[in-house]
């Protein structure tokens, strides 16, 4: 391998070379030592790698055919660098967005000062679908709602790095994080000792951290109890459950192992008899947390969870009802939100977003629909997107005729020329998109992750990085230039 | 803290995976047994269905008693739920919802056994390549106890496979034991008691206990016999009593044992009275049934007292 043959792409931003292919300067000696490997050792560690995952079962679920497969984890060896001075202004721009984030969401179930002052229109937040009125008036500790968000960021050809969107309903990838970078030492054990690479190690002990400041009081001098909630087996991000349950130490429940008496505790079904939880860290969706709340049919839920959780006996992480600010309609006045409640500027920008359930704004979105990508508001893992100039003009027409039937509930934006890496694929070294998940952990105080999850689009050109529609991941290293 | 539904998610694999290498050592061993007695005896593979408890599935399949077809029964038919393959898949999948309660290196021997076997199945068909086979899946399993023995926390979650484990080994000894041991005790022919030791070590191996039963018996003059040996040498991890005592000793430790402490006291009471000196094929039958009407029990008092309603 040669300089040469690092090949960037015309209109992104590469994230470890300038245009002319030459290295960041945070990139630079992983530049050097994948010179002195070439592209063959390159394939062998890559293997290796795969072999590695396989081993290790790190595994996530696709469904097909109405049933879930698993699949080994899609890696590619070549790390994502971030410069360490970049990511602090990142971190920061990430907590003061939670921050606002938390104060809103705390803010529509109590006062609502920022329909009142308006900020944002009572009917926005009212038609979303993750607007629970059955939380009004409960008060989490540390008016926290959503502890636990992962973020997505993207970076434009002129290098700003924009949030897409913000995940605060049950953001899954923190434990393929964790993993990549297991991997990645291994792989890469020689470059390792070469450079100061910020660990991202910490992560389940600051969420367990977390999930134990948020434990009721009362407890009868019993130390709390914690439990990751998970839907079960067949759950696409199953596997990131256990990890988290292991390495947290807490028990992996389901909804049938639970249930709540009439004192309105929540107990779990153990060998020795019932036993109190105290905190659940579920990863089940607000619609089925509870049958007696909301959808009947939920088998995954816990018929009496809310009432436990209004009545103060378990905390639930992350709350229900803070999907409410995960709206993608909701999302595009998030700085404004950050202005209002923290009266700062927003130091990350959000990409710019029209509301198609304003009419102006629907207009100039059915005129420069080939331009744009249309968003349903309230879907997660890339579902339900048009690229306006990846379909066809009759695609594109049944998308925009999709879009008028219901404007409330999608927004669109401008197709960002999202950011690439070099990626390794089918044995060479080509540019592929990528964007980057990291996950802030909010409560007394705020955590944010070292990076992130970066996934990675495989196929060349395609912009869609969502692992259950091909894309990859790949480590994601922040490094002090010295 | 131990959930009733990891609880027994974690016995039934414990049982799986024994089943499974029990299975690999029968098989191993009578594949062995058949290259050295000559065809005159007309040593058939039916008595394998036997040992593992499926002649009724078997012969439901409707398939001709062969070599052939007996062993791919046993080894790789997914339609027989004791096969090694079907008990492997289903140990992982046991293991796969209870894995926040053992260490995650067993889960990667776990898998690495799973993909062993889906990858390899028809070499333990093929009689030139199944020994090798049946080695790796015994090899395997005993790895994967090695890692839960010196890395698992003595909590009630090791506590449920130790349970398991111990429960799914007597039952297996027990009909070793039934068909084996009773085929020796009836067949009384001049023309076969030449391959009578042949055959008594071939039992002793198929449960592993050739070369301990050779050891103790030149300590005690060959007083206790091979029957007595895997029934009663409270000393050798896979006698009956051992087991049964393994057992009880692991409920012992749970939380509201009573009912399966009692059914284990009940078991070993059988067992300890089994009187060897006046034992012929029939009441050997007889005793062997007993004894796995005895650990049934002791499965039932499990599922009643721990497991959720459900999977009971």
């Amino acid at each position: 391998m040669t300089m040469a043959e690092l090949e960037t792409l015309t209109g992104s931003w590469d994230e470890l070379l300038f245009a002319d292919g030459t290295p960041r300067p945070a990139a630079a000696a992983l530049i050097v030592q994948l010179q002195g490997m070439g592209t063959a050792e390159l394939q062998e560690r890559q293997n290796l790698a795969e072999l590695d995952i396989l081993g290790m079962g790190i595994t996530f679920t696709v469904y097909s055919d109405g049933r879930g497969t698993d699949r080994a984890w899609p890696f590619d060896i070549i790390p994502r660098i971030i410069e360490a001075a970049e990511w602090r202004r990142i971190e920061a721009g990430l907590v003061q967005r939670l921050g606002a984030l938390n104060r809103f969401i705390d803010d529509l179930y109590h006062d609502r000062n920022v329909i009142k002052d308006g900020i944002v229109p009572a009917s926005i937040v009212e038609s979303s679908p993750n607007y629970r009125p059955e939380c009004a008036g409960v008060s989490p500790r540390f008016g926290v709602w959503a502890h636990i968000c992962g973020t997505d960021l993207v970076r434009g050809g002129d290098g700003t790095v924009f949030v897409l969107e913000d995940n605060l309903r049950v953001p899954s990838g923190v434990s393929y994080m964790l993993q990549n970078r297991a991997i990645s030492k291994r792989a890469f054990a020689d470059v390792f000792r070469e450079q100061s690479i910020l660990p991202v190690d910490d992560y389940p002990m600051r969420l367990r951290r977390l999930l134990l400041s948020l434990a009721p009081d009362e407890r009868a001098g019993r130390p709390p109890t914690i439990a990751v909630l998970t839907p079960g087996v067949f759950n696409s991000a199953y596997f990131e459950h256990v990890f988290l349950a292991q390495a947290m130490g807490a028990a992996l429940v389901e909804g049938a192992d639970l249930y709540v008496d009439r004192q309105d505790r929540l107990l779990m079904r153990t060998i020795g008899g019932p036993e109190p939880v105290d905190v659940i860290y579920r990863r089940v969706d607000d619609a089925f947390l509870d049958p007696e709340v909301f959808r009947a049919d939920s088998m995954l839920g816990v018929p009496g969870l809310m009432r436990a959780w209004r009545a103060g006996n378990v905390a639930i992480a992350n709350a229900p009802g803070a999907g409410v600010a995960d709206d993608k309609v909701v999302y595009s006045w998030v700085p404004d939100l950050i202005r209002y409640y923290l009266n700062e500027e927003p130091i990350l920008a959000n990409v710019p977003t029209y509301r198609c359930g304003d009419p102006d704004e629907l207009a100039f979105v059915m005129a420069n629909a080939h331009e744009l990508v249309l968003k349903p508001a309230n879907e997660s893992g890339g579902y339900g997107i048009t690229v306006g100039n990846r379909v066809t003009s009759e695609q594109l027409a049944t998308a925009v005729a999709t879009v008028q039937a219901e404007p409330r509930n999608w927004i669109a934006q401008p197709i960002v020329a999202l950011s690439t890496a070099p990626t390794l694929c089918d044995g060479r070294i080509a540019p592929r998109h990528l964007d980057l998940r990291p996950f802030v952990l909010s409560g007394e105080d705020t955590y944010v992750t070292t990076g992130g999850l970066t996934r990675v689009a495989l196929v060349e050109g395609s912009l869609i990085v969502n692992s259950s529609q091909g894309g990859g991941s790949k480590d994601t290293w922040v490094v002090e230039v010295a | 803290m131990l959930l009733s539904r990891v609880a027994a998610n974690l016995y039934w694999a414990a049982r799986y995976l024994e089943r499974a290498e029990g299975t690999a050592r029968v098989v191993r061993e009578h594949t062995s047994l058949f290259m050295d007695v000559p065809q005159s005896l007309q040593l058939s593979w039916d008595p394998l269905l036997a040992v593992c408890g499926v002649e009724d599935v078997f012969e439901a399949s409707s398939a001709a008693p062969t070599e052939e077809t007996i062993v791919e029964f046993l080894v790789s038919d997914l339609d027989n739920a004791g096969s090694i393959r079907s008990s492997v898949g289903r140990a992982r999948e046991n293991l796969r919802s209870a894995r926040e309660a053992f260490p995650a290196s067993a889960w990667v021997v776990v898998n690495d056994l799973y993909l062993y076997v889906e990858s390899h199945v028809a070499e333990g068909v093929h009689r030139r390549s199944r020994d090798r086979f049946l080695a790796s899946v015994i090899t395997e399993h005993q790895r994967l106890l090695g890692v839960m023995a010196s890395m698992m926390t003595r909590d009630d979650a090791y506590t449920m496979l130790r349970l398991g484990r111990h429960v799914e080994r007597a039952d297996m000894t027990s009909r070793v034991l039934d068909v084996r041991a009773g085929q020796l005790l009836s067949r009384r022919a001049a023309a076969t008691e030449l391959y009578d030791d042949l055959q008594w070590m071939s039992m002793l191996r198929s449960l592993s206990a050739a070369q301990m039963y050779q050891r103790q018996s030149l300590l005690d003059g060959g007083s206790q016999g091979p029957i007595g040996f895997v029934l009663h040498q409270e000393a050798f991890p896979r006698s009956v009593r051992y087991c049964l005592g393994a057992a009880r000793q692991s409920a012992a430790h749970l939380p509201n044992p009573e009912m399966t402490v009692a059914a284990c006291d009940r078991a070993l009471d059988l067992v300890n009275n089994i009187r060897l000196t006046s034992l012929d094929a029939a009441a050997l039958h007889w005793t062997s049934d007993q004894m796995q009407l005895a650990i049934a029990t002791i499965h039932n008092a499990i599922s009643t007292s721990y497991f959720p309603a459900s999977s009971a």
